[in-house]
């Protein structure tokens, strides 16, 4: 009796308290978007690599289909939906958040009962080129105007053409902006929802790096839950507090020396999109094999850097250009080393994940590099952001467990 | 050559280009790789290198796998293999244009696994045709034939470049000619021969094959009744990798009318302005062109092209040959179907494919089901 008081009182100690206000937050965002429909008030369904800014600084309402498409995973109802965009004749080796998404727009389906109307679309192809044909299939299911930021691949460093190029859209972009709400673009407004935006992705980045720390305050599971207001809502002020408040709790974790295992034995690096249908089990599971993935490819990409205030636009572009998907093997491989240095892993757990193109083809190479530069091991799991159907939970598991208990001998071969 | 013996050749060559491509080298010509109808094929041609595209093949992965999963196409994953296992040495190189994601990657896992000597690059916008995306695409293209001129040591004259363009141009209208032909006469020449004659031009230098194109046209017998009784098709698709498609369709009494693949129509659609410096010209057709599901179309919706298409071409059905895994491809089908369907009353056949796991037999009873429908047996 005396014991299980004191292990539901560590839990609670652990339990990470501002995941609470985030609830509160999302619940509260999604409520009002929903309420929104039919309003007059404009909604933009929105990629989630694409330039948010703009959209806050128009007073549009952003909804993300990919945020969304998470949830439907995570709440096990994405397959559902994905077999109704398969009865429209869509593949089922296409993308399962876009088949997810176009399901749920066929049927409003979903835990939280579809998103709501779009009055336009904004598709930004720096995650993937699936993004403009999936939004190309919105743009006629409700026949409304789609703008797309086309931001070709870098490699190596950002060709002088390619930055004109985007310049020129995110000019563009805010002409578009203009015409669909009929407001004019204030630069002053905008630069303020930009200073915001860096701001938010800032406290992120740090709250991020409160995980080189060992024991580290949070997973990266936690991480993708977090990191859900930085992907829909940057550019705003309450995104900007909640960031500050996560912030203060990991670094008072820290002081406390409160870890979020109860005990953490082996550091991992997480490669690509989470298996969100599996959270809950996988979570488990590294619990037990007492291994902490302390850092990610994924959230880090909404830690944006090198900005300048006085040519904001041009800032913004460049950034939403050189995102991690957009850049060619050999500057992702420098990333995930330096992930691996700054957080001192023990090896890197790669998803192969069948959704996800641009994350997943290359990973084999990335997996020797990582050896190469490191030398620590990497595994890669197959498995499917959110169609489970592509998934085999056994022997994904020893896998896992494997690799793990290898950790304690030599390096091992990928 | 008689007509009969061009048809065979280019069977042969449609069957199993690879003996031939590496009997280029020891003729003196230099291979150069291409995948994709995007690629400015003119200006690796006029810097002396044969441009020849690789289509993959029918085998079994054994050293792709290594470096692609499973779940990407076959073409991206047999060309890597014969790649990684040597049988493609005597290339000069390969020129990667960014399309679909698959090739984005593609191109960075080749240059780290392989050694040939020269690795291209062009990275395209998605949005053509459109005022924005033109400048862009132009710098690209300057930038792709310094890459080349780089390599090469030595600077592709203008007068080249334009010389390139103009035969590139003829073997368009060529082509053309030979499918405009076989719309009007097919007792001239049948869909399966004039496919393969435009697809057998991927694997010899363009000189040669407008020499071969002219001959055919030249003996031809337009005279030959028209109207075979055969059920007219239309076939839609990103490349015919092999001639088995085609074979079969003829097998089983339809007869391919016209085609928007990327080794046929799609490829020699649109010319070349001469009027233009080359690079602004290159670009602009790249630009212009229509009908790549890989880009977004901007100047004409790529549905009302293809209605046209299937009704000019009186093709009673469409068949849609598609890679698996091949996304851009896959995304459009669905509406292309439900407009094919309720503004023309033309039904469809979605087939998806790899080269790896080809399967006539299965293939031949779905074909034999479709072509039994449209025709009311
Ligand atoms: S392919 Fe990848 S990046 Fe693109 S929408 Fe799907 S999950 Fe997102
Ligand atoms: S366009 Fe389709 S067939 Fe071509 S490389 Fe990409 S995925 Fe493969």
């Amino acid at each position: 009796m005396g014991e299980d008081n004191a292990r539901a009182a560590d839990k609670e100690r652990r339990r990470i308290k501002s995941a609470d206000t985030m609830r509160d937050m999302m619940v509260k965002y999604y409520t009002e978007a929903k309420g929104a429909e039919g309003t007059g008030r404009h909604i933009a369904w929105i990629t989630s690599g694409a330039p948010v800014e703009p959209l806050i600084a128009f007073d549009v309402i952003p909804v993300y289909p990919e945020n969304h498409g998470a949830m439907c995973g995570a709440s096990h109802m994405n397959v559902e939906l994905c077999e109704v965009a398969e009865g429209r004749g869509f593949s089922r080796d296409l993308c399962s958040y876009a088949r997810g998404d176009i399901g749920s727009a066929m049927t409003k389906g979903g835990p939280i009962g579809g998103l709501p109307r779009p009055t336009f679309l904004v598709a930004c192809n720096n995650i993937c080129n699936t993004v403009f044909k999936w939004y190309e299939e919105l743009a006629r299911f409700f026949d409304v105007p789609l703008f797309i930021y086309d931001t070709p691949f870098v490699r190596g460093d950002l060709p002088r053409h390619i930055a004109d190029y985007a310049l020129r859209q995110m000019e563009e972009y805010m002409g578009f902006l203009e015409e669909v709400t009929g407001r004019p673009y204030d630069e002053p407004h905008f630069v303020e929802v930009a200073a915001k935006s860096l701001f938010a992705s800032a406290l992120w980045k740090d709250v991020l790096a409160c995980n080189e720390h060992k024991p580290a305050p949070m997973t990266c599971f936690d991480a993708f839950i977090m990191m859900a207001p930085i992907v829909t809502l940057r550019g705003t002020q309450e995104v900007v507090d909640f960031y500050q408040g996560l912030l203060d709790e990991m670094k008072q974790r820290i002081d406390e020396g409160i870890g979020i295992l109860p005990s953490e034995r082996y550091r991992l690096i997480w490669d690509n999109i989470p298996v969100w249908y599996e959270m809950r089990n996988l979570g488990r599971l590294f619990m037990e094999l007492e291994t902490c993935l302390v850092a990610d490819t994924y959230t880090s990409a909404w830690t944006f850097e090198g900005v300048d205030v006085d040519k904001p636009l041009q800032s913004m572009s460049k950034i939403y250009t050189e995102v991690y998907l957009n850049i060619n093997l050999e500057r992702m491989a420098d990333k995930i080393e330096s992930l691996a240095t700054r957080y001192g892993v023990d090896g890197m757990l790669m998803h192969s994940n069948r959704s996800c193109k641009p994350y997943s083809l290359g990973q084999y190479d990335l997996a020797r590099e990582f050896a190469k530069r490191t030398g620590k091991p990497a595994l890669i799991i197959e498995a499917d952001h959110t169609d489970s159907r592509w998934y085999d939970r056994a022997q994904v598991e020893n896998r896992i467990r494997d690799f793990v208990e290898n950790l304690l001998g030599e390096s091992v071969s990928v | 050559m008689d007509v009969q013996a061009i048809i065979d050749e280019c069977m042969e060559l449609w069957r199993d280009p690879y003996p031939h491509l590496a009997r280029l080298r020891d003729e003196g010509q230099k291979p150069m790789a291409v995948f994709c109808s995007y690629t400015p094929e003119e200006i690796i041609h006029a810097a002396g290198f044969t441009p020849v595209r690789l289509m993959g093949s029918v085998r079994t992965i054994t050293h792709a796998d290594a470096h692609l999963q499973a779940y990407c196409c076959s073409l991206a994953r047999t060309d890597l293999d014969m790649a990684l296992a040597g049988e493609l040495d005597y290339l000069e190189g390969a020129v990667f244009v960014q399309t679909c994601d698959t090739m984005m990657r593609l191109s960075d896992i080749w240059r780290r696994n392989t050694d040939f000597p020269f690795h291209g690059d062009l990275v395209l916008p998605i949005r053509m045709g459109e005022e924005v995306s033109l400048p862009f695409l132009e710098e690209e293209v300057r930038r792709f034939r310094h890459s080349v001129e780089e390599y090469t040591g030595e600077s592709i004259w203008d007068d080249a470049l334009e010389e390139s363009i103009h035969i590139y141009n003829r073997n368009r209208r060529l082509a053309d000619r030979l499918y405009k032909l076989r719309a009007s006469s097919p007792g001239a020449i049948d869909g399966l021969s004039a496919t393969a004659v435009v697809t057998a031009g991927f694997w010899m230098r363009r000189e040669k094959h407008n020499e071969m194109l002219h001959e055919l046209l030249e003996g031809l017998d337009t005279g030959k009744a028209a109207g075979n009784g055969k059920t007219p098709l239309f076939v839609s698709g990103s490349t015919c990798t092999t001639p088995d498609l085609m074979e079969l369709l003829m097998e089983l009494g339809a007869e391919v009318v016209d085609d928007d693949l990327c080794s046929g129509h799609r490829y020699f659609d649109n010319y070349v302005d001469e009027a233009d410096t080359p690079e602004e010209a290159l670009a602009r057709r790249m630009w212009g062109r229509i009908n790549c599901p890989a880009k977004h179309q901007c100047i004409e919706d790529r549905a009302e092209h293809m209605l046209r298409q299937v009704q000019d071409s009186g093709a009673r059905g469409v068949v849609f040959f598609l890679q698996s895994f091949c996304e851009p491809h896959l995304f459009d089908v669905p509406y292309l179907r439900e407009r094919l369907q309720d503004e023309l009353d033309v039904p469809s056949l979605v087939l998806e494919t790899e080269l790896q796991s080809f399967s006539r037999g299965q293939l031949r009873t779905r074909l034999q089901a479709f072509i039994e429908t449209i025709s009311g047996v």
